[in-house]
């Protein structure tokens, strides 16, 4: 409990807070914390365990509000209504389609944001362009860095600081309709660009994201995914404006036209993948044999958070493994804490598309920043769509 | 009204707004038209020529734009025409604020989501389904040119049939009683009278239809599978993607200045052939 | 004549069905119908995001056509009085106004807002009576939001209004003056009468204009979500009936609002003439 709130308040105060809690304008947990009745249960509470508030992030006064920019369909709903409840801060949420974006908003200002949610290879760029705070991390205990898988954590920490601490982890790579191959299950990025020319043509859709779309290019060639080098970059082009033609659509929004079956096979994320191959089981999650791209999410606070307290609260309450666990089980993304993977079904830990085998993930990339924030790759994409 | 005082007052607010909120902004652009990406993209002050200079990249981008927008504006206001015209002078005027009002009802529902109707519609499961019974197989309508036509006669329409329909209704319907009393055909009456009448409505709708369309983005990207880029598709990705702000603002200000002469063109075009009495400014 | 009016409202209305039959899926995704249900009704009641989503948005487009639709038409009459270069100066302003596209507008209207809030924050800050770190600041959210989007709908205010002033019939105004009716009497009971379709109509436009923006609303609405944004930013990893839900239901509450208002207007139209119209 923070010693703001061990201070006596004046009659007046406590009154008043009375009144907005009679008239509802406060919720029970921020009347008792800020009168200092939570002392009161909180002592209780040491003597009896069942009445103690769970973990430290239910204590103090952090605010009637905390502001989270994240990704669509990425969080269990029920979790924020009981975060609310405890702490008496209510979650809005800001969702966004790509990093980018995100960069952008925080590059122009006055997003009003208190946590989001950079992939991995974002990080050093926040970082260097000061836009994002090194996280103390004494308000975030749920965060025990050593049941998290290195590899999936490292890229929060920047300079032996951490600015970052990991939400859940995926791979980008290619959901194809295998009723239009003759039930033959592809495997490797040659074929999808080559098949796209032939029997798919008008039939293939590539994401509208230079990152994946010219990276997955570069596979094709056996580059990698994160190449800036121009003679490679010119190959990926080529290939680019070959397939346009024979293209569906440049788009992110693939699963409505994979389910209504005007796209026989697209590029794809992790969790799209596990849905569309659960409700369409001759639809497959195909990562290439020769790499492809493997991210990591992260919560980080932005500088000048206005309700920081609060944006703490919420990353330490989502890190609570039982919380994750109910995240996961919400929108389907893995973790890589192994206190939450402990308390999740087993069937949903040996899933082939979530959890794929291990020579294939050691083929994958991690994406690189200079790999978002390169302006030949940027232009590439734009002479492609112009095309 | 004539007291300068009063005047001074009516005009206030837009002034305030137009100095805030245009002005400012629009300061901005023209800074930084001439600055630098930053090397992890934003801002960069700076006093270069690189950034117009670099124009021609988006070539195609305003290539396509001044193509499809004047062709969609055509299209707008061929259909919103007769439409117009039947509110304003044919239908029981009981019904006609009801029936105005239901032009702009589905435009309560987002764009995005009447977009996506489209999507269903023009995809594969919607009208090329329907043409499978006649007969008719494989006809590919969405993500081509064909539907971001659509979806741009769809979402611009009311801001078409709006204007010509407050022009039309000022239209005294004696006159086309009169004109049809002295023996003159209905399309005599239409030809003289009705058309005059309503062009300055059709001048103000294509103008906003027109511009508005120079900076869309959603539609061609929704409908035209991401294949369409329009001038606006451009920007979205300089400023959102690629963030390229300076490159973005010298696109953004050289939009602006193409449709200025446009526009300007188009207002003399409309001057000269008599179809603005001196009291009417252009819209 | 009639049968293409039937075509047209089709037209408008054909996708509208669509959205409607969909919100009644009862599978996830929404382009694909796999039976009736009204589960999605529920959730979108039940989710907070979405329903904050849609009170800021009719919130911002209401304030947004009042001020748009009563500022554009003051605006709009005092100009038809300007001459010469201030004139010029105006027309030039409005023509930009409607001309620059969203996403320019947007994301300089922020840069410029931020800085300039940076700056007055810091004078705020400074004049501040109590400790520095209470001191009122200013950060975008609605007035910043209703602010952009009155900038846009106001020029469109003042076209409309000025295209129907311009074919009004002014001999009324003058015979007016001649009566020695003082100009606000000449305005209420001669003017206003004859511009107010066109303020109607740049009302509906304003509002409309408001309630559908994504693209300003996604810069400057700070930590504010408006409704397209929140639908702009679901949709883009799939369409759930959520979304069509959230449509039909707006639809539905706006068609019954008009319908009572048409109702009422046509009783009160019967009672003042004592006959049908």
């Amino acid at each position: 409990m923070s010693s703001k709130h061990q201070k006596p308040m004046t009659r007046k105060q406590f009154m008043r807070e009375l009144r907005r809690y009679q008239k509802g304008s406060v919720t029970r947990r921020h009347f008792l914390g800020v009168t200092g009745l939570g002392m009161a249960t909180a002592v209780l509470g040491a003597a009896m365990p069942g009445l103690a508030p769970r973990k430290s992030w239910a204590a103090g006064d952090i605010g009637d509000r905390v502001v989270l920019a994240t990704w669509p369909n990425y969080h269990d709903a029920a979790n924020f209504e009981q975060f609310t409840e405890t702490t008496g801060a209510h979650v809005q949420v800001n969702v966004f389609g790509s990093n980018e974006e995100m960069l952008a908003k925080l590059q122009a200002g006055g997003s009003g944001w208190d946590v989001f949610v950079p992939t991995n290879y974002t990080i050093t760029t926040y970082v260097g362009e000061g836009l994002i705070e090194p996280l103390e991390l004494a308000k975030i205990p749920n965060y025990d860095a050593g049941s998290f898988e290195p590899r999936f954590s490292d890229a929060g920490t920047v300079d032996g600081t951490v600015y970052a601490v990991p939400k859940n982890w995926g791979t980008t790579g290619y959901a194809v309709n295998t009723e239009h191959t003759g039930g033959k299950a592809l495997t490797t990025w040659k074929e999808f660009w080559d098949i796209t020319r032939e029997e798919f043509s008008g039939r293939t859709m590539v994401h509208d994201y230079q990152l994946t779309t010219i990276g997955n290019a570069l596979k094709y060639f056996g580059y990698s995914f994160n190449s800036v080098d121009p003679q490679e970059l010119a190959d990926a082009e080529k290939l680019l404006l070959e397939v346009k033609p024979h293209l569906y659509a440049i788009s992110s929004d693939y699963q409505p036209s994979m389910r209504n079956g005007d796209a026989w096979m697209t590029m794809c994320w992790t969790g799209d993948g596990k849905q569309l191959n659960a409700d369409i089981p001759s639809i497959i999650y195909v990562l290439g044999t020769e790499g492809g791209e493997i991210w990591s999410d992260y919560y980080a606070v932005p500088k000048d958070a206005p309700h920081r307290d609060a944006g703490y609260a919420l990353i330490n309450f989502l890190l609570e493994p039982e919380v994750n666990a109910r995240e996961v089980l919400a929108h389907g993304y893995p973790v890589a804490d192994s206190r939450t993977n402990a308390l999740l079904p087993k069937e949903l830990l040996e899933d082939p598309i979530l959890y794929p085998a291990q020579e294939l993930l050691s083929a994958l990339e991690f994406g690189a920043a200079a790999t978002l924030t390169d302006p030949n790759r940027a232009e590439l994409l734009a002479r492609f769509k112009s095309a | 009204m004539t007291s300068p005082w009063v005047k001074r007052l009516l005009l206030f607010p837009a002034t305030a707004w137009m100095i805030v909120m245009l002005a400012l902004p629009l300061l901005v652009v023209v800074v930084f038209s001439f600055g630098e990406r930053g090397p992890a993209g934003g801002y960069v002050p700076a006093f270069t020529f690189d950034q117009y200079l670099n124009l021609p990249a988006r070539l195609a981008a305003f290539r396509n734009t001044l193509v499809l927008a004047p062709v969609g504006t055509l299209l707008c206001l061929l259909a919103a025409y007769p439409l117009a015209y039947f509110l304003a002078v044919k239908v029981d005027p009981r019904w006609r604020t009801l029936l105005l009002v239901l032009i702009i009802v589905p435009f309560w529902t987002s764009i995005l989501i009447r977009t996506y109707a489209w999507i269903f519609i023009l995809g594969g499961q919607g009208i090329p389904r329907l043409l499978e019974f006649v007969g008719i197989e494989g006809v590919r309508l969405i993500n081509t040119r064909f539907a971001v036509l659509t979806g741009i006669v769809y979402g611009y329409l009311p801001l078409m049939i709006f204007p010509i329909y407050v022009s039309l209704e000022k239209l005294d319907k004696r006159l086309l009683e009169a004109a049809a009393d002295l023996g003159s055909s209905p399309a005599w009456a239409f030809r003289n009278i009705t058309l005059p009448l309503s062009i300055p409505g059709i001048a103000t709708g294509c103008m906003l239809v027109f511009i508005l369309l120079m900076g869309e983005f959603l539609i061609p990207a929704l409908l035209g599978g991401g294949k369409v880029f329009f001038v606006g598709n451009a920007l979205v990705d300089l400023f959102l993607q690629s963030r390229n702000w300076a490159y973005g603002s010298a696109v953004a200000a050289t939009l602006v200045i193409v449709m200025l002469v446009t526009v300007g063109l188009y207002m003399k075009l409309m001057r000269r052939a008599g179809a603005q009495r001196d009291d009417v400014s252009l819209f | 004549m009639r049968i293409y009016a039937v075509a047209v409202y089709l037209f408008l209305y054909i996708p509208i069905g669509i959205i409607v039959l969909f919100s009644f899926n009862a599978g996830r995704h929404a382009s694909d119908f796999r039976g009736f249900s009204v589960q999605w009704y529920g959730k979108v009641l039940s989710n907070p995001f979405a329903m904050e989503a849609l009170t800021t948005s009719l919130l911002v487009a209401a304030f947004t056509a009042v001020f748009a639709s009563v500022f554009g038409t003051m605006a709009a009459l005092a100009l038809q009085s300007v001459r010469g270069r201030a004139r010029a100066i105006y027309d030039a302003a409005i023509y930009v106004a409607i001309m620059v596209p969203g996403i320019v507008i947007g994301i300089a209207t922020l840069i410029a807002l931020v800085t300039l809030f940076g700056h007055l924050n810091d004078a705020l800050a400074l004049l501040w009576p109590g400790p520095p770190d209470t001191a009122p600041r200013l950060n975008l959210g609605y007035g910043s939001l209703i602010a952009a989007h009155t900038l846009f709908t106001m020029a469109l205010v003042i076209v409309i209004v000025r295209a129907r002033i311009a074919g009004m019939d002014r001999s009324l105004i003058e015979a007016s003056a001649d009566l020695y009716a003082t100009p606000f009497g000449t305005f209420r009971q001669v003017t206003l009468p004859q511009i107010f379709p066109a303020v109607l109509a740049g009302f509906l436009l304003s509002f409309t204009f408001s309630f559908d923006d994504f693209i300003i609303a996604f810069f400057v609405a700070g930590s504010e979500t408006t409704l397209p944004v929140y639908v702009f930013s679901s949709i883009r990893r799939g369409v759930t009936p959520e979304i069509n839900a959230i449509g039909t239901m707006v639809l539905g509450v706006s068609l019954t609002l008009l319908v009572i208002a048409q109702y009422l207007l046509r009783q009160r139209r019967d009672t003042d003439t004592g006959a049908p119209s």
